[in-house]
């Protein structure tokens, strides 16, 4: 194993995390957290934050960077909306992230779960901010048009890595389909806060960087998280380079000199990473 | 009273981490929450934070030895 930079340290507390896994134990729930294996999931448990993963935990497609399990899902869980916002209150949530495995067998692509769990945390946790992390859901219109409807504060899709690196990486994605449901959710409601996001350390370049920064503006996304690669297993995707805080901070600068309203960028940060700061820092602005 | 600490489950998947620094020299006080020691995955370094305030009493593995979860590594003297 390559020794890990100085910058790539992440605290744990094993009571923390067993204290807020069993409250998701109870209540049947997933998050990307622990499905996708996250670094930050000690931190974050600490805070007793967490990003729930709705519509079960197996993923229809095989993209060879995540370390979400690809497999064949079961149908959703009727009493999932309720219970992540039964999950939220408990965790005393003041802005729930809620994201899913692409879920390509479902004629909706699981677009009436999403709304279903965004009414179900409006009625239970009032005046709390819903983000939703969704798939491409296969540009979908009638599916997207449902999650929309719901009115998320912030509805995020990522594109994940450069245009060159997608068939490599995401096979069966598509970089212009991603910026396709970027462009149709901004133009759909102007009053959503439009983000996406990628990592750095596939092997990108500076240039194919700032090309895919000006497209995701060109879509209209508002908010933007660039964060370090990290591979998840020999099998998975090679490392390229580990990006220094230095490169991150450069990134950073570049993206708000372009004009998106709000970044985070740096080794550790995740498209649900902190993310009400993305949420407070644009109101801030107003 | 001594207790022994096991290294714990960091991911669902994990197998095995390499303990790749101590934090605390045996004989010193830690406080709750305090990283005690650093264990390496495969995608970053976790600093494994004390459960309770004590004296590390013991460390029973060296640096760069490769744990799996569950593992006994250290004991601490607590009150």
């Amino acid at each position: 194993m390559e020794r890990k930079p100085e910058w790539l340290k992440v605290r744990y507390n094993q009571q923390a995390v067993e204290e807020v896994a069993q409250l998701l134990g109870e209540l049947k729930l997933n998050t990307v957290c622990r499905e996708a294996n996250c670094p930050n999931l000690g931190e974050c448990y600490r805070r007793h934050t967490a990003t729930f993963m709705i519509l079960g935990s197996a993923c229809t497609r095989n993209c060879r960077f995540c370390d979400v399990t690809s497999g064949r899902p079961l149908p959703p869980d009727p009493e999932e909306p309720e219970n992540v916002a039964i999950a939220a209150r408990r965790l005393g949530l003041r802005h729930v992230v809620l994201t899913c495995p692409t879920r390509d067998d479902l004629p909706d692509g699981g677009a009436e779960q999403f709304a279903r769990t965004i009414r179900a945390i409006r009625r239970e946790c009032p005046g709390t901010t819903v983000e939703t992390l969704i798939s491409d859901m296969k540009m979908n219109t009638d599916a997207l048009d449902v999650v929309i409807a719901a009115h998320p504060e912030v509805l995020n899709h990522n594109v994940e890595t450069v245009r060159e690196l997608q068939a490599a990486v995401r096979p069966q994605a598509d970089y212009h389909r991603s910026l396709d449901v970027l462009r149709y959710c901004r133009d759909k409601d102007e009053t959503l806060l439009i983000k996406t996001g990628f990592m750095v350390g596939l092997g990108e370049t500076e240039e194919q960087i700032e090309a895919l920064m000006d497209d995701a503006l060109a879509a209209g996304v508002d908010i933007l998280t660039i964060g370090q690669y990290l591979q998840p297993s020999p099998a998975h995707y090679p490392l390229a380079r580990y990006a220094t805080p230095e490169d991150f901070a450069r990134y950073r600068a570049a993206a708000l000199a372009k004009g998106f309203r709000y970044v985070a960028s740096a080794p550790l940060a995740r498209s649900s990473y902190k993310a009400w700061e993305a949420l407070e820092g644009i109101h801030d602005l107003h | 009273m001594e207790k022994q600490l096991s290294l714990p489950r960091l991911r669902a998947e994990m197998t095995s981490g390499v303990l790749c620094a101590w934090l605390k020299e045996e004989g010193e006080p830690v406080a709750a929450g305090e990283p005690l020691y650093e264990i390496e995955t495969d995608k970053v370094v976790n600093q494994i934070e004390a459960p309770e305030p004590g004296v590390l009493k013991k460390q029973l593995r060296e640096e760069g030895d490769e744990l799996t979860p569950g593992a006994p590594v250290a004991i601490l003297e607590t009150e």
